[in-house]
């Protein structure tokens, strides 16, 4: 209900126009007193639908200005003209549909008479007021804010800022963390990984004082690393994935490859953003969005989805409001984002209000003018063209303090501008927004320099503080992140070695770490009987090596694989399984002995009828000496249809042993050929796929790992009931940890007292407490077994000390 | 949980402005929503207490279940025109109701039932199952600019769990993998911008429900309880003690008490199919959605609030007749007709009927010949070859249709034994009588559970409805 009411009441309102104009007016009323008598008025009455970003029937009050420029029927109240004044009539019409305020008692007649005389006055203002503070409006332009005076020798530009700000707000500064801590974050930050114990430990025991900044670039150094991880924070902003919908029919293209080298370069992120809008091959994906099969909402054609990602990734500006209808919550009107929808457009685009169309069609335009627009008459690509040079020019600000606010964001766990996708929010601290956004600009719109400025930090390098609730986005110090689903997953598949070999996104390939020569060569095998034909399904066969060495290799790699699937022992220690043949298992390390050691693998045929099956397997060795070595399937192996018991050993010898055969057609399996020469020239371990480049499981899901069907900058920061119980019983962390155990327990001989100093090392980056040892050693008992060890795992991988990035 | 408030859809956007500056990080957080307004909503009393959804995934062609035409048996040469129905009408234990021959048991409860014969869905062009399937489950058409709740999500955030260890949204018979629209599946099996909290727990199989409530395969109980307490020893002796009070810590550590607590709970033995007596087992019939349904009153009687039951949508595989239409659908009317009759006899026997809305749906029906309504633009998606019957292969309802379309609904507070709303007896076979469109639809199954339609939580600072702009309203001619 507005002031003004489009009115069925046309008649009424002529004829009280009437009688007001017949009372005749006696003498010339006393003025108003506007700060005494008028306001307390209007603030009882009306501003509480008509003033600030609240302006029923177009109409507002909270300032003289606007009050003057009357609702969206035309004028309110003319200065000096009570009569006739919609105002006057509205507030004393007996009408209950008329008045205003609707509901309630409405106003006294003295009331009515004070605002009559208000009118008749001139409609006085005190200058300047306004019933409700401006809306801010967030600065445009960069700046460069002058650094605070360095307190207690904190130079960091960082903590001149934040310094100054906690001693003004009486904050206190959080404590400075210790080393083991440090190093966990920065890895996880940069990484996405955990630290090696090796790194850890090398790390702890560098006593030089600027191993803090050096151990940042190395980090930022290994751009491998760096890509594998900030891709998912790309991915989630991007919308891109390697399987979800549009996929199907091709309503929706990745940028994976793009995006990966990117990140590898550390594209610059102004020629990043331009390539995004104006886009490559490789980058289009983005700005073609998701596209439906079938009719879509006026607000989701692929051009409007543009304008609402750009503005949302680039700017912080949400337009899904102002994609359907003038924004009730921001400056953004129906036409701003259409203006920008048309840029993206290559036919004329109408204008749909509320998915009606309105006739009108768009003009494309850009929300900041005052930095330069696009020429509409341009063709669509020069108009993107134009459309990334303003979004990148120097004066948008926004631009810079859109992404520093972000990277802030990820690495402290709250926003400077929170949330930061809401840029119009004032920031807690506009002078540190504003220094790293000029700064980022600066030094060649450089992530990896802003990501290092942030952690060369004394703020970054203090403890997270302990909060009761998420509260304020204000500075108390960095807050506890939960890890990203791929930072669990990682976490686990690198502890226990149990990473797949090879990745669904389709990335450029690895450098190949190690020089392993020749690629591979062994043979597929299988049964003698039947080695022409399909194999029965289900069948189970067991094979068997046996050589001789003079020595123990000092090196060991071993790819390994099975179609459909297999159980490997080497001198009766179960070291691998797995039951898909695309994922080969390496392995960095084998259980040899001088003399003669055996291999063991417990084979299995899948599928519902007859299929090829066939076993795969190559070892390189390397001596002390530097002399190399080889095991490899095919000849020399044999097989037999007794099976061993679950340890790979046989109560009773086979009675026969037959030679295995290389299966005829070696290139049934050609698939993992790649897979495989890799894991024997990358050293067999290791987390060779990321899984950030992998397609998102029930475990990724149970984490956290977002749909990407929406622009995701945050994800759910809490453990929910139904993925805690994922964690408790779910299939594949329970499978990860099982064969986790295994392999961990075939690389030598542990004590409960090593593993778990191990385990303390590798997942928590610190030693166990003498209480913590103790509770792990009764749990692992006095020879560890791999259920009693897969517990254990279990259970450090659940403490929230592990989960939580801090 | 936050009570949501309600609101007049008219006022909504100017109520939450004033709360915005007393919002605080939580609100922020991406996916967490604010409760909406500033008046208490106005809830209806509740109908019911749990709702299960029978989901007859891929378009259930309403000539040949619900709403029989007339009958033409196969005929070699026929004109298709002439094929309303394929399956001839049989009595029902109402009177004037008949439904399709094959449904026989469902015909003996019909009693109990109330019968839309008038539902209709808005044409999404070319008509993809999934999209329609969204547009039912969430009320909303996808593609969203925000990830819309499940209908299921609704009545997890709204109303709760009934039993605090019971999921409030479980899903039982979808895969949501390996199959070409799995992806668009999972982006509305979910809770949403609520938040995996009020997501569904999906059981796939219902036959190995129970072992999505007990420790992993492999792991004896013992074992689980004693890997249990090693973790909380841990914690307890943890040297990071400062951070005992951190909410973050905290909140992860009731998740996982509460997750412990289930798989420990008696309540898991709902899970478990292989403790019903074995008569009972065979009644629900050997078929997934048979043992689906079984699993789904076990649930219900130990206190989930809404459970999904489908015969699974797999494209070109069940209700998605492309070819072979009548007889994929005998084995259809086989699958659920045992099931649905004996689920509502035990509902009935244990007196949870009256409290436990059931009601079957469909994203759409089927006709011989129209494809979509009556002027879509949609393409042909069927394999028809010419106007005369040849092969028994084209015997059958294998266009997409959504003017006309059946929806079942039982117990919760609705009639018994009777119909609303009625399609043309002559093609096209649209609503011709009090349609009913999902928000109504959706309005209805709400207000019976006691959700209002115009329930709303705001999401990037704008409310978001449980029915679209809060304008779904409850068909009052079905309600008891």
């Amino acid at each position: 209900m507005g002031v003004v009411r489009r009115d069925k009441g046309g008649i009424m309102r002529t004829l009280t126009g009437l009688i007001l104009c017949a009372v005749p007016v006696v003498a010339a009323p006393p003025a108003a007193d506007f700060a005494h008598e008028v306001v307390p008025i209007l603030k009882k009455h009306c501003v509480e639908c008509h003033s600030g970003a609240k302006k029923k029937a177009g109409f507002s009050m909270n300032t003289r200005e606007e009050f003057m420029a009357g609702s969206e029927n035309g004028p309110v109240a003319k200065a000096f003209e009570s009569h006739g004044s919609r105002l006057v009539e509205v507030i004393g019409t007996s009408d209950k549909d008329e008045r205003m305020p609707p509901k309630g008692e409405g106003l006294s007649a003295e009331e009515i008479a004070t605002l009559t005389r208000w009118v008749d006055a001139g409609l006085p203002w005190e200058e300047g007021f306004a019933f409700q503070p401006a809306a801010w409006e967030p600065p445009l332009r960069p700046s460069r804010p002058e650094l605070p005076p360095v307190v207690d020798g904190r130079e960091h530009p960082v903590d001149r800022l934040l310094d100054a700000w906690m001693a003004e707000k009486r904050v206190a500064r959080p404590e400075p963390l210790g080393d083991g801590a440090f190093l966990r974050r920065v890895t996880l930050d940069i990484t996405g990984l955990l630290p090696t114990p090796e790194a850890l430990a090398a790390f702890l025991a560098d006593g030089a004082p600027d191993k803090r900044s050096r151990v940042i670039d190395a980090l930022l150094a290994d751009r491998e690393a760096y890509a594998g991880h900030w891709i998912s924070f790309w991915n989630d902003l991007l919308r891109n994935d390697y399987a979800g919908t549009g996929y199907i029919d091709g309503g929706r293209s990745q940028i994976t490859g793009w995006l990966y080298e990117a990140l590898l370069g550390n594209k610059p992120y102004d020629v990043f953003a331009r390539e995004l809008i104006a886009p490559t091959a490789g980058s289009e994906g983005f700005s073609r969005g998701i596209k439906w099969r079938g009719a879509v909402s006026a607000g989701q054609v692929v051009p409007v989805q543009f304008a609402q990602s750009v503005g949302q990734v680039f700017l912080g500006i949400n337009l899904k409001c102002a994609s359907c209808h003038d924004s009730f919550i921001d400056r953004w009107k129906l036409s701003d984002a259409y203006g920008l929808a048309a840029i993206y457009a290559d036919q004329p685009l109408e204008l749909h209000r509320c998915d009606v169309p309105t006739g009108k069609q768009a003009t494309p335009a850009w929300l900041f003018p005052e930095i330069g627009q696009v020429d509409a008459k341009l063709p669509r690509d020069e108009r993107l063209k134009q459309l990334a040079g303003l979004m990148t020019h120097p004066e948008n600000g926004r631009f810079t303090r859109t992404i520093v606010n972000r990277v802030w964001h990820r690495l402290t766990g709250a926003g400077i501008v929170h949330p930061v996708d809401a840029m119009q929010t004032p920031p807690w601290h506009a002078g540190l927004l504003d220094w790293l956004a000029s700064e980022f600009a600066a030094t060649g719109y450089d992530l990896q320099k802003l990501i290092r400025l942030i952690c060369t930090s004394q703020a970054y390098q203090s403890r997270a503080a302990v909060l009761a609730g998420e509260g304020t986005p204000e500075w108390r110090g960095p807050r506890a992140r939960r890890m990203t689903a791929e930072q669990f997953v990682d976490a686990v598949w690198r502890l226990t070695g149990t990473a797949p070999a090879k990745a669904d996104a389709n990335v450029a390939p690895r450098a190949a770490a190690g020089g392993g020569g020749a690629g591979p060569g062994a043979a597929w095998v299988w049964s003698s009987d039947g080695v022409k034909e399909p194999h029965e399904a289900g069948q189970t066969i067991a094979l068997r090596h046996r050589f001789t060495l003079a020595a123990v290799p000092e090196k060991a790699v071993a790819a390994v694989t099975c179609d459909n699937g297999f159980v490997l022992f080497v001198n009766g220690r179960k070291v691998a399984e797995s039951g898909n043949w695309e994922q080969p298992v390496g392995l960095a390390e084998l259980p040899l002995k001088v003399g003669e050691n055996e291999i063991v693998a417990v084979a299995t045929n899948g599928g519902s009828g007859p299929n090829p099956a066939g076993f795969w397997f190559e070892a390189r060795l390397t001596s002390a000496k530097g002399e190399s070595g080889v095991v490899r399937s095919g000849r020399g192996w044999e097989w037999t249809a007794d099976l061993p018991d679950k340890d790979g050993r046989w109560v009773r010898e086979p009675s026969k042993w037959l030679p295995a055969v290389a299966h005829a057609r070696q290139g049934t399996w050609a698939a993992v050929n790649g897979t495989l020469a890799e894991i024997l020239a990358g050293g067999g371990g290791g987390p060779v796929v990321r899984a950030s480049l992998m397609k998102s499981d029930l475990l990724m899901r149970a984490l956290g790992r977002p749909n990407r069907e929406q622009i995701v900058s945050t994800r759910p920061a809490e453990l929910t009931t139904l993925e805690a119980m994922d964690l408790n019983n779910g299939a594949i962390l329970t499978g990860l940890l099982d064969r986790g155990a295994t392999q961990i327990l075939a690389k030598r001989a542990w004590t409960a007292a090593e593993l778990t100093e191990w385990l303390y090392a590798g997942a928590l980056s610190r030693k166990p407490t003498d209480e913590e040892r103790e509770v792990a050693g009764e749990l692992l008992g006095g020879s560890p077994t791999a259920s009693s060890l897969a517990d254990l795992l279990w259970a450090v991988c659940m403490l929230p000390e592990f989960q939580l990035v801090r | 949980m936050t009570t949501p408030l309600p609101l007049d859809p008219e006022d909504s956007r100017r109520d939450f402005l004033r709360k915005l500056a007393a919002a605080s990080l939580a609100a922020w957080a991406a996916p967490v929503p604010r409760a909406h307004g500033v008046e208490p909503v106005k809830h209806p009393v509740a109908k019911a207490d749990a709702c299960i959804v029978l989901w007859m995934g891929g378009g259930m062609a309403a000539p040949d279940t619900f709403d029989p035409k007339r009958y033409q048996p196969f005929e070699k040469g026929v004109s298709m025109s002439k094929i309303l129905s394929t399956f001839p009408a049989i009595r029902t234990a109402v009177d004037n109701i008949q439904i399709c021959q094959g449904l026989e048991q469902i015909a003996s409860v019909m009693d109990r039932a109330t019968l839309i014969r008038s539902a209709v869905q808005p044409d999404l062009g070319s008509i993809l199952h999934s999209r329609h399937q969204y547009h039912w489950h969430t009320g909303y058409v996808p593609p969203q600019t925000v990830a819309a709740p499940h209908i299921g999500a609704w009545m997890s955030k709204v109303l709760g769990p009934r039993n605090p260890v019971m999921p409030a949204f479980i899903n039982i018979g979808q895969r949501l993998e390996g199959h070409g629209e799995s992806e668009e599946l999972k982006a509305f099996t979910q809770g949403g911008f609520f938040g995996a909290e009020y997501g569904p727990m999906n059981l796939p199989f219902p036959g190995e429900a129970a072992n999505a409530v007990r420790p992993p395969g492999g792991m004896t109980a013992g074992r689980f309880e004693n890997r249990h307490a090693m973790y909380k020893r841990l914690i307890d002796r943890s040297p990071q003690r400062d951070y005992l009070s951190d909410y973050q810590q905290e909140s992860m550590l009731r998740s996982m008490e509460n997750a412990h607590r289930l798989l420990m709970s008696k309540e898991r033995a709902a899970f478990d199919l292989a403790l019903e007596p074995r008569e009972k087992v065979a009644a629900y019939g050997e078929s997934n959605f048979g043992q689906g349904c079984l699993l789904a009153r076990r649930l219900v009687e130990n206190g989930a609030r809404f459970v999904e039951v489908t015969t699974e949508y797999v494209p070109f595989l069940h209700w998605d007749t492309h070819a072979d239409g009548h007889s994929t659908l005998e084995r259809m009317h086989r699958e659920i007709d045992a099931p649905i009759a004996q689920l509502i006899r035990d509902l009935e026997e244990r007196g949870l009927l009256d409290r436990t809305l059931v009601v079957l749906a469909s994203e759409f029906s089927r006709d011989a010949m129209i494809e979509g309504v009556p002027g879509s633009a949609a393409t042909d998606q069927a394999t028809v070859a010419g106007d005369r019957l040849e092969s028994p292969k084209h015997y059958g309802l294998h266009r997409h249709f959504t003017g006309g379309t059946s929806v079942v609904m039982f117990g919760g507070g609705m009639k018994k034994g009777f119909v609303y709303g009625e399609t043309a007896p002559e093609r096209p076979l649209v609503a011709v009588k009090d349609p009913v469109t999902i928000p109504d639809l959706h309005a209805t199954i709400f207000t019976a559970m006691g959700i209002s339609p115009k329930t709303a939580y705001d999401i990037e600072q704008r409310p978001f409805y449980a029915t679209i702009d809060g304008k779904g309203v409850p068909v009052a001619g079905v309600v008891a």
